[in-house]
């Protein structure tokens, strides 16, 4: 009984990273309609700054959360503005080999700047946790479902009940009639891939606090996002949320069968991933368009 | 109007003459390396460094040719076929590894798990549309990489695990060149088989999917069938290509039989020389392998990047792969036959209109 609840509390926990990686993807993709294939590698920029500010300025991880959501903000929408804009009209396939290309710019130069050590951010209060009897739950995760939680309510609140969440809720409805009624359409998308990208810097900044980096780690978060947002359901912030948790909860399951192991991982996400798109493609939340 | 269709005509044969001769030379170059040319004093023009490029090219053009079929011809942007490749090269290599059979009798067997493994998947997956499809395609990619190196029996891992499978010599006489003309052959039959179906009621249908699915379904294609038996044949081919390059390479592992980079390369060489067309996604193969070869520093004609050391190299060759990538897919989204081809020129207005077209 202790070791389900322990797995159970792990798998939430673990969840809230994927709930940080998914909440910036899904709304690109709803907005955009861009999968957009560099999400991992903005995550793995995050993951960087928060490294190089907490082992050369000793800056708690935590509070260098801000800086990674700032910096990738501009980084989005200077993206968004300079190249993802140009393709917006474009088929399907040309969306995403462009997004695969500035994946692997991002992923090399990175390379080039850092090498391909493993770089890990190690606060003191790392590898401690609250212990309730025989279940453990460390305070890096806890704090990390925390922080994953207030940036989904964040980005709900921007898109519900700002005007330029209006707008970008707009143009996702209807692009053109979006236009007639004034909205700056490339700023708005800009806006919107700059928040993306800032939820992609905040989750990699609690990836790098959790597991060591190196400038390729972020690949498998981009597939992670893709099936968390499915199993949500795409559109709505509180849709991700739920999807990143039951991704989290499953993963932990499927790496507690003996024998399994982590090796898995890959094959247990997509699996489910196929299973819900072929039985119930709007998601467990999502409602049919 | 006419002077400028003449121009256009001009340069088309210029293109067909010069390729004609590229791929003459490319075939027959290797024949000078042969024990009998070498005693008749046939001056040496491609020696074995050349065949491994040459082959691995030859592998190109079979999986952008591949890939043409479902992604260009058919329209569903698969992410996955790099699965099909593994499964083929998994294929011949356990059959020639592990039940000794002959490789030739192996080979067969490639295509045919390839396309059966297609087809399984195919019947679920081909009901997704768009990026669902994509991504779904891709898992299924990745998911196969990882069960195959991971899937133990009694402690015992079934396909050679981690440490990868090692396949006995394929004894014959000029090996590189035996496997340099059995790629060259399969790439030709892709090739074949896709110039086959594109004049075929059953190209047909598939290019009426890609268009207007529903309208392809009402005008009575049997939509299911279609994409499936083209998912097969794309997998069939591919997979063949891994057969070979497993006895080839006499090693496979998760690595090199499920390389994914490989799934991008594919659909950019397509695209690169344009997608649905015949001898496109080959000649993409051919020019985007060589740049990627000579970036790599593997080509006998190099030339230093410069301000980069030799160890970045390699990083600095995806940097500009990566760049070529979002410069091909804002500008050339048609790929280079469209003016190689004939029906329009590389010019700046070209460019500005394609920019156009796509841009917000």
């Amino acid at each position: 009984m202790a070791d389900f609840v322990q797995l159970v509390i792990l798998g939430l926990l673990a969840g809230g990273i994927y709930v940080a990686v998914g909440v910036g993807f899904g709304m690109v993709w709803g907005v955009l309609n861009i999968v957009n294939l560099s999400h991992g590698a903005l995550v793995i920029i995050g993951g960087y700054i928060t490294w190089q500010l907490f082992s050369a300025l000793h800056i708690d991880p935590f509070l260098t959360l801000p800086v990674d959501a700032m910096a990738l903000f501009v980084f989005g929408y200077l993206l968004q503005r300079g190249l993802i804009n140009r393709i917006i009209r474009a088929p399907l396939l040309l969306t995403f080999l462009l997004t695969f290309g500035v994946n692997l710019v991002i992923v090399n130069i990175l390379l080039l700047i850092f090498g391909s050590d493993f770089r890990s951010v190690t606060p003191s209060y790392s590898g401690q946790g609250i212990e309730l009897g025989p279940i453990v739950i460390p305070y890096v995760s806890l704090f990390s479902l925390a922080v994953a939680i207030a940036l989904s309510a964040a980005l709900a609140f921007i898109l519900n009940r700002t005007r330029i969440g209006l707008a970008i809720n707009a143009i996702a409805a209807d692009r053109d009639a979006g236009q007639l009624v004034g909205i700056d359409l490339r700023h708005a998308y800009a806006v919107t891939f700059g928040l993306g990208a800032a939820c992609a810097g905040v989750a990699g900044g609690l990836i790098a606090m959790i597991q060591a980096i190196t400038p390729t780690a972020g690949e498998p978060y981009t597939l992670q996002a893709f099936v968390v947002v499915i199993l949500g359901g795409l559109g709505r912030v509180s849709a991700t949320v739920v999807g990143g948790l039951a991704f989290g909860l499953v993963e932990a399951f499927g790496q507690s069968i003996p024998g399994s192991g982590s090796v898995f991982a890959n094959a247990i996400a997509f699996g489910l991933m196929v299973l819900v798109l072929v039985t119930r493609p709007q998601g467990l939340l999502g409602r049919l368009r | 109007m006419i002077a400028r269709a003449a121009s256009i005509d001009r340069w088309r044969r210029l293109f067909v003459i010069v390729g004609a001769i590229l791929v003459a030379y490319a075939l027959l170059a290797p024949i000078t390396s042969l024990d009998a040319a070498q005693s008749a004093n046939v001056p040496l023009l491609a020696d074995r460094l050349w065949f491994r490029i040459a082959t691995i090219i030859a592998m190109f053009v079979v999986m952008a040719t591949a890939w043409n079929i479902i992604g260009g011809i058919t329209g569903y942007a698969a992410f996955g076929n790099v699965a099909f490749f593994g499964i083929g090269a998994y294929t011949t290599g356990m059959l020639v590894a592990k039940a000794k059979w002959p490789f030739l009798v192996a080979l067969p067997l490639a295509p045919v798990v390839a396309a059966a493994f297609a087809a399984l998947v195919g019947l679920p997956l081909l009901r997704l549309r768009g990026h669902y499809f994509a991504v779904a395609s891709l898992g299924v990619g990745v998911a196969v990489g990882e069960l195959v190196q991971n899937i133990d029996y009694n402690g015992q891992p079934v396909f050679g695990g981690a440490s990868g499978l090692f396949l006995p010599i394929f004894a014959i006489d000029n090996r590189g060149l035996f496997f340099f003309y059995l790629m060259v052959a399969v790439a030709a039959v892709a090739i074949a088989v896709t110039w086959r179906v594109l004049r075929s009621r059953f190209g047909y249908g598939l290019i009426a999917i890609r268009e207007n699915e529903e309208a392809a379904a009402v005008l009575g294609v049997n939509t299911t069938a279609y994409k499936v038996a083209a998912f097969a044949l794309a997998a069939a081919l591919t997979g063949l290509a891994g057969g070979i390059f497993s006895q080839w390479n006499v090693f496979i592992n998760q690595d090199n039989a499920f390389p994914i980079e490989y799934n991008v390369q594919m659909i950019l060489m397509a695209l690169l020389g344009g997608t649905g067309t015949v001898f496109g996604p080959a000649a993409g193969a051919v020019l985007l392998q060589l740049l990627i070869q000579f970036l790599g520093g593997s080509l006998p004609i190099s030339v230093d990047i410069p301000f980069v050391s030799v160890d970045a190299r390699p990083i600095v060759a995806q940097v500009i792969l990566g760049v070529l990538l979002v410069v091909v897919v804002i500008f050339v989204p048609r790929g280079v036959i469209d003016f190689f081809g004939g029906s329009s020129r590389l010019s700046w207005s070209y460019l500005r209109q394609s920019l156009r077209e796509t841009s917000l």
